[in-house]
């Protein structure tokens, strides 16, 4: 890695609320946070927010139509079949395999996009920025070249409720 | 936090109005087309029970899942389950109308009916009668015992009452799962007696706890609005949203389940119900009950920002109020009236309970402190954030 980070280690999930709050209060932001669980402070007070979720409900909408529309093709014009007296658009019937058909097709388009988005494949080395972050510990990674004009401050901050690694 | 309600003289002027209407109409019914009028009252009277029912397990659900976040709106389903006594004297008058509705109640047709006879050891009027005494005792006993120890908490405090509460709560829900089935088959399914369906009791129990928690939404709402529940946040909302959104689903999922196999299997008994609720009017009604009781609530309520915002809630809730109401006509109106009619008589009536079904939601919410006090997940239902 070329760049240089600083990190802000936390026992708990209060110091760490804290001085995000009063980084966040002096404009500075961190690249990422790491945390055992779900931070509310934290996931609404980064400034990225998620467009995962626009995208799943577009992949269901076309996963939808488009495996209704198959159906209804296949059944119907490429390869009419007579059964059980049905007409040959049994349109009620297509409706369970679309739901489940529907969510396979979120669930892996979602997974794929989200791999993409965030760089990750089978075998890829992990990045670790510090032991303990899959441990127990809450960890701020701050990009230095970024807060270069006032990392004196950042790093008071740190230190004064948690380290500095 | 002693912040009880008082209730405006505009407010009981208004439901006495409603009342007086709803009364004209049903004297003004009787005189001219007694058969629709007791087909409104049937569709009214279980209206209205269905949301009592549905208030009551949601409450008790509150207290199995033992949930924090909704502790702070708890009287509200317990003033809606103050409805049953009323519905419980509407259900025995009912029969004086048991001939204009129900058609196993003819001796003549059962007579010459094979299937109506088989019936009849369980569809007989006696036995049906000491049934609906039987259910609205057990549902009015258990909701009173929830209600008095919901109130006793209030003065002593302590875990004693919520594990009993808890406790009646399991038993109430399991007495609900069996007693509103055999009533919803009962009321509903038995005015075609010669059709019979085993998703019919699901599916409409599932529209009454669907039906109950938007109403129970929108009650806080309006009371959040009076500058009641000052501590009504976004995640609460969100919340109420997600127990709608959910009995949604599980409603179009029974609906459409019940459809689909009867359509499937093509049997002609099974279908005849279907058949004659295909035509004219009754067909707009089908599809018009899925789009207003699964698809607009499901597509609108499904963003995370719509689903904590009372302007997105707010129509949602009054169309689901509809949506029932027009799932009960579907299911009620081709079996007594046939004909599709509906004016200001069925307006009428609908007032009439609505201004009733308010008016005791009102008192009831006046008797004890809106809030509840000592209930030992209050702290956690007024911190309640995700």
């Amino acid at each position: 890695m070329s760049k240089k980070y600083i990190l802000g280690v936390f026992d708990d999930e209060a110091t760490l609320v804290d001085a995000f709050e009063k980084l966040k209060d002096k404009g500075v932001m961190p690249v990422e946070v790491y945390t055992p669980y779900p931070v509310h402070e934290i996931l609404e007070g980064m400034p990225i927010k998620t467009r995962i979720t626009h995208a799943a409900f577009f992949y269901g909408l076309f996963a939808a139509l488009g495996i209704l529309g198959f159906l209804t093709y296949a059944a119907s014009i490429s390869w009419p079949l007579h059964y059980g007296g049905k007409p040959f658009n049994a349109f009620p019937s297509f409706i369970v395999v679309t739901i489940v058909a529907t969510i396979l097709a979120i669930t892996l388009l979602t997974l794929f996009t989200f791999s993409a988005r965030a760089k990750i494949f089978p075998g890829k080395k992990a990045e670790i920025f510090h032991e303990q972050a899959t441990d127990d510990k809450f960890v701020m990674v701050f990009d230095e070249a970024g807060i270069a004009n006032d990392s004196e401050s950042v790093k008071s901050i740190l230190t004064e409720h948690g380290k500095i690694e | 936090m002693e912040d009880r309600l008082t209730l405006s003289n505009k407010f009981k002027m208004l439901t006495y109005a409603l009342m007086g209407v709803g009364v004209v109409s049903f004297a003004l019914g009787f005189v001219f087309d007694a058969e629709r009028t007791w087909a409104n009252y049937l569709l009214n009277n279980y209206y209205f029970v269905s949301l009592a029912i549905g208030a009551a397990f949601f409450a008790a659900i509150q207290y199995i899942t033992q949930s924090g976040w909704s502790a702070m709106f708890k009287r509200v389903p317990e003033a809606m389950v103050a409805y049953l006594p009323f519905a419980a004297v509407f259900f025995l008058i009912l029969y004086f109308g048991m001939h204009s509705v129900f058609e196993w109640t003819h001796h003549e047709v059962v007579s010459h009916d094979h299937i109506l006879q088989h019936k009849s050891p369980y569809l007989n009027v006696p036995f049906f009668f000491a049934r609906v005494v039987v259910f609205f005792a057990a549902w009015i006993i258990l909701s009173k015992v929830l209600r008095k120890f919901s109130l006793k908490e209030d003065e002593v405090g302590g875990m004693l009452y919520f594990e009993k509460s808890e406790f009646y709560s399991k038993i109430f829900i399991f007495v609900l799962a069996l007693s509103f089935s055999l009533f919803s088959v009962d009321m509903l399914m038995s005015l075609e007696p010669h059709w019979f369906s085993t998703m019919f009791a699901g599916r409409s129990f599932m529209a009454g706890v669907l039906h109950a928690s938007s109403i129970i939404a929108l009650i806080v709402i309006i009371l959040s609005k009076q500058g009641k529940f000052p501590l009504l946040n976004h995640s609460h909302l969100h919340d109420f949203t997600r127990y709608i959104f959910m009995s949604s689903i599980v409603w179009g999922y029974f609906n459409f389940a019940e459809f689909m196999l009867i359509w499937y299997g093509n049997i002609p008994e099974e279908t005849s119900y279907f058949v004659h609720r295909w035509h004219g009017v009754y067909k707009i009604l089908f599809f018009a009950n899925i789009v207003i009781n699964w698809g607009i609530p499901f597509l609108v309520l499904m963003p995370r920002k719509s689903s904590r915002s009372k302007l997105f809630m707010i129509p949602v809730i009054i169309l689901l109020m509809i949506g029932q109401y027009t799932e009960l006509y579907y299911i009620i109106w081709p079996a007594t009236v046939h004909e599709a009619k509906f004016g200001l008589l069925e307006i009428g009536t609908f007032l009439g309970y609505a201004g009733l079904f308010s008016w005791v939601v009102g008192t009831t919410l006046t008797k004890a402190s809106l809030v509840p006090k000592n209930h030992p997940y209050l702290e956690e239902s007024i911190q309640h954030h995700f």
